[in-house]
């Protein structure tokens, strides 16, 4: 059997990647994909189906590298594989194997043997692992696509790769080892080489059935504050703040074992320098790109000013590095974390670099500020709602940092100024960010902004 | 079922069985129980005070409603220094209330109509006016001398916490009698039965036989977590206490088959199930953090708040059963509680005065939920489906208000509201000559709030109420299920599945009162259609894919998930 893909297979995936929810290199056209390894699955029933490594190169030059379950079936192809056809050729469907359970079934063997397929390696932490279950894909994911395995496993398959280990194992598996509470343990992952280097391809923890997401808990209660009349964010049924204070708590329970696990220093004045240097760059860089920033310059620039004067020695460390309501899940069992890959789209040294924890404090904030906000794009004009989402912002902020304080033993609004600069850091990204993909939102970060300097002044 | 309307002058019936014709030993694990406090429900001599007579005048609108059991708070003689828990004689009836005869009448016309009853009974102690302390005062010597637990100093069990720290500084008493001093765990006027005295045991036995022979289908225990003492315990939930508890099981069960313990054990669950013993204590017991969780999830619309009570919840065995409420005369406080649930509740409860009240007693159910009977229905919804055997209390099934002007109990203790005539058709008194005065609000006024009017409407609460009490005695999952709760990415809707043999039915509920969107995980059920219960009406069958249900704000929906059907 053919262990690459035809010329034929490889257009049709030239054609199909742009249009994928974790395709990265949006904006861009795609010059080629092509195989670097393929490895076929044992036992898919009637299918076909490839675990392939893809090397996309865009017309700027980048290249980026991809997994994929690539399926092939003759005949009438099921029902339930229709949304993933990628398309026909040499006579077959293709499609995107994620999405059959005969391929994820197969996988699923492969980790519970602990299996070798060529450079593919199939590693687990358990041996009671009940093989029988059948998957489905978890819907609207970013950057990777999920397989949950009956109620009991989740797979993570990273579908962008970078060469070496992934920090969300790393991490994980590291947080567990130390007994968290916060963090689900890994069960398994799959490995394979990238650039002659052992990578992460993919990992498995407990699926937390009962789960749902920060983001969709806070939204909740901001609409609810929304349809009250008179009452003050603290006075509402849906007050968050409760589990805003838990949340904190939790944060910082990880940062003193993400201490404890990896390395930790503090870094001096002359670091506090580079970071004020580096926020300044990228200020310049978001001043080039969005004119409404132009008039915030000044006062942005005096905050970062104060980080580079900064004599004080800052703690270091590993962090989460993308920290936001949409990465932290309310359990029975309180608070998870989750994905601690940093942003994906930074290269790997970054993302392991040590720093401070105040940027995830930072994040979370901004992340609290989004949540009372993101109803307004909807409803501009209506004043008295954009001052009662700011009560509901600070209520849950202040909460949060209470909460933190309670297990770290100092508030992170006592080192102001970088928690302020960490913060308007993250504000002139989203404005970015917002400016190129939502422009109705772009008073959302624009508004923090706008804030934050004032408090300063 | 043919709905026949209840006409207020009796209920014509040729479908009932009479419970003589149907002994079923587990009928409190399927059975709704309505809680009822005689002297506000119904006058029949009109003195101004309800009594059982009026009660039994009553039970066919109680069977019309699709209750199982009712129950009965103190019914006995009685100094009433206590709400009635100051017992001073059991085996007779507060003359007010009526006599032996009545009683015995109400049990018969009840069991006509396949309905039971079951009364609070005090354990621990007795009203300092019964004569066994009386003899026990005056004689120490005499035949009751050690009934009651005497002693010449106070330093005895001094680990136990007084209950009431509001009124009584000392678990111990002065008796210038006696001239010793008596155990109380209670009010002062309440000294404790000394358990360890044989004959006390045997007493109390004899008592509650006096009742079964009466006909009485149970008891609730009142404080039995008290009966024993030993030094150097906090003196609650001690071994002897349980083992006589079982005592008291075995014998009943001897010669009663198909009667009721239920505890009352105002503790956490994980306490609570050592009074279900292993199916040879109590088979019932109050499920207390359940209620103030209920309120405070849908407050924060989210599911969290209850799925972690039920989550902690031990499994009880088999025959045993949670009675579950939204509203009763009992309370939990935060003293009962593990501390790291009060931390919880601190942080959810101590900011939010309006959220301690639904933990307090002072109000009804509708006026708790500002009249929204959306809320009401999701509450009556949730109280019908979720584990345990639900237990009504009098009036919230019409949406009654309360009187928080009458102070801490009485507030929700006003005559029930029959129907638009003089004092809502409770009693024939003169209106000042009430126990208390019947509600006269424009909101919930018995002009207007009535039985009577609610009959009427198809409609009202009350219709809609018995309507779901139907479908749930159609489907004994309810009563007899496991549990499940069913995970979704929506925090705002709770939806959990029941599951007895072949009988399935899956609750979702929508806690917010925003219309909610849920995609569920029923792929175990691939190829079975749900049908809606209240209406029957099918919907799509169940594929591969999440099943997508919306729900309207507040909004529940039941569905039976029948087994894919042969095409």
């Amino acid at each position: 059997m053919n262990a690459t893909v035809s010329a034929e297979v490889a257009d049709l995936l030239q054609a199909w990647f742009p249009d994928q929810r974790w395709f990265g290199g949006k904006g861009r056209a795609l010059r080629g994909v092509q195989v670097e390894s393929s490895v076929v699955l044992p036992d898919t029933a009637d299918a076909f189906v490839q675990h392939v490594l893809l090397r996309v190169q865009s017309d700027d030059g980048s290249v980026d590298r991809y997994q994929l379950l690539l399926g092939r079936r003759t005949g009438e192809l099921p029902q339930r594989l229709a949304h993933a056809v990628i398309g026909v050729a040499d006579g077959a469907t293709v499609y995107d194997a994620v999405h059959d359970t005969d391929a994820t079934s197969s996988l699923l063997r492969l980790i519970g043997v602990g299996d070798r397929l060529e450079t593919v390696r199939f590693t687990t932490d358990v041996h009671d692992l009940d093989l029988t279950l059948t998957s489905r894909v978890v819907a609207a994911e970013q950057s990777n696509t999920s397989i949950v395995y009956g109620e009991h496993y989740i797979l993570k398959l990273f579908r962008r790769l970078q060469p070496g280990l992934n920090p969300d194992l790393e991490v994980t598996r590291a947080l567990a080892g130390l007994g968290s509470p916060h963090v689900a343990p890994v069960l398994a992952w799959i490995e394979g080489e990238v650039e002659g280097q052992l990578t992460t391809l993919a990992m498995m923890q407990p699926f937390l059935s009962n789960a749902s997401e920060g983001w969709a808990m806070a939204t909740a209660s901001v609409r609810d504050l929304f349809d009250e009349a008179d009452l003050h964010a603290d006075e509402v049924g849906g007050d968050f703040a409760g589990e805003s204070e838990r949340l904190g708590t939790a944060t910082a329970e990880v940062h003193l074992l993400l201490a404890q696990a990896f390395p930790s220093r503090t870094a001096g004045p002359d670091e506090c320098r580079a970071t004020a240097d580096q926020l300044h760059e990228r200020l310049d860089a978001a001043l080039a790109l969005v004119a409404d920033l132009t008039p915030f310059a000044g006062a942005l620039r005096a905050v970062y000013a104060q980080v580079g004067a900064l004599t004080d020695s800052v703690p270091v460390q590993r962090i989460h590095g993308d920290y936001h309501l949409g990465q932290v899940l309310r359990t029975l069992d309180g608070w998870f974390l989750l994905d601690f890959e940093g942003e994906p789209a930074r290269p790997l040294a970054d993302r392991t670099a040590l720093m401070s924890p105040l940027r995830d404090v930072a994040g979370m904030l901004r992340s609290f500020d989004y949540a009372a906000r993101h109803l307004l794009a909807e409803r501009a004009g209506e004043q008295h709602l954009a001052y009662r989402a700011a009560e509901w912002a600070e209520h849950n902020k202040s909460a949060f940092c209470a909460g933190y304080a309670r297990a770290a033993g100092s508030d992170p609004r006592e080192a102001s100024t970088l928690l302020r600069a960490f913060e308007l850091d993250k504000a002139v990204y989203e404005v970015v960010y917002e400016a190129r993909n939502r422009p109705s939102w772009l008073p959302i970060p624009l508004g923090s902004i706008a804030r934050i300097v004032e408090q300063d002044q | 079922m043919t709905a026949v309307p209840y006409d207020g002058h009796g209920y014509e019936h040729g479908e009932l069985v009479s419970l003589e014709e149907s002994r079923d030993p587990l009928w409190y694990k399927r059975a709704v129980f309505y809680e009822v406090l005689i002297r506000g429900f119904a006058d029949s001599n009109g003195d101004g005070t309800g009594d059982i007579r009026g009660l039994t005048g009553k039970l066919d609108y109680l069977q019309w409603l699709g209750v199982d059991c009712i129950w009965l708070l103190p019914i006995y003689e009685s100094p009433l220094r206590d709400g009635g828990y100051d017992i001073s004689d059991f085996v007779k009836i507060l003359p007010e209330f009526g006599d032996l005869g009545d009683f015995v009448h109400l049990v018969d016309e009840a069991h006509k109509r396949g309905m039971r009853i079951i009364a609070d009974l005090v354990m621990n102690h007795t009203s300092d006016e019964h004569p066994w302390f009386k003899a026990s005062r005056a004689d120490p010597e005499g035949q009751f001398g050690d009934y009651y637990v005497w002693s010449d100093t106070q330093l005895s069990y001094s680990d136990a916490r007084i209950i009431f720290v509001d009124t009584e500084q000392s678990n111990w008493s002065w008796d210038p009698v006696r001239e010793q001093y008596y155990w109380h765990r209670f009010f002062s006027h309440q000294p404790d039965l000394n358990y360890e005295n044989p004959e006390v045991q045997t007493a109390m036995i004899e008592v509650l036989k006096f009742w079964l022979d009466l006909g009485i289908d149970g008891f609730r225990l009142d404080a039995v977590p008290y009966l024993f003492e030993e030094e150097g315990t906090i003196c609650e939930n001690l071994k002897p206490t349980h083992d006589y508890l079982k005592r008291v099981r075995r014998e009943v069960d001897e010669l009663y088959p198909d009667r009721v313990l239920l505890a009352e054990a105002n503790q956490w669950p994980a306490d609570v199930v050592e009074y279900f013993g292993d199916d040879d204590e109590c088979q019932m017991a109050f499920h207390f953090p359940l209620m103030p969780r209920l309120f405070m999830a849908v407050r924060r619309e989210s599911r969290y708040p209850i799925s972690e009570i039920l989550a902690n919840t031990p499994a009880i065995p088999s025959n045993c059963q949670w009675g579950i409420f939204l509203r009763n005369h009992d309370e939990l406080t935060l003293e009962m509680v593990t501390d790291e649930e009060r931390d919880y509740m601190y942080s959810e409860y101590a900011k939010d005065p309006r959220m301690k009240a639904n933990v307090g007693i002072r109000r009804r159910l509708a006026p708790l939920l500002d009249n929204d009977h959306g809320q009401v229905k999701l509450f009556t919804g949730l109280l019908l489906s979720l584990p345990g055997s639900p237990v009504l209390y009098y009036g919230d099934e019409i949406g009654m208000g309360d009187n928080i002007y009458l102070g801490d109990r009485d507030g929700v203790r006003t005559p029930m509201q029959w129907n638009a005539d003089r004092n809502a058709g409770f009693s024939q008194a003169d209106p000042q000559k009430l126990y208390l005065p019947v509600v006269l609000d424009p909101v919930y006024g018995y002009q207007a709030l009535n039985v009577d009017a609610q009959t009427r409407s198809s409609t009202s609460l009350l219709n809609w109420t018995r309507r779901m009490i139907g479908i749930r005695k159609q489907h004994p999952v309810f009563g007899m299920g496991a549990y499940a709760e069913l995970g979704s990415s929506n925090p705002s809707v709770l939806a959990f599945l029941r599951e007895f043999g072949d009988d399935r039915v899956l609750c979702v509920n929508n806690l917010s009162r925003f219309p909610q969107p849920v995609e569920l995980d029923l792929r175990r059920f691939e190829g079975s259609t749900p049908v809606e219960l209240s209406g029957l009406v099918p919907f799509p069958r169940v594929g591969e894919l999440p099943y997508l249900l919306t729900l309207p704000g507040h909004g529940f929906m039941w569905f039976a998930l029948r087994p894919e059907e042969e095409q």
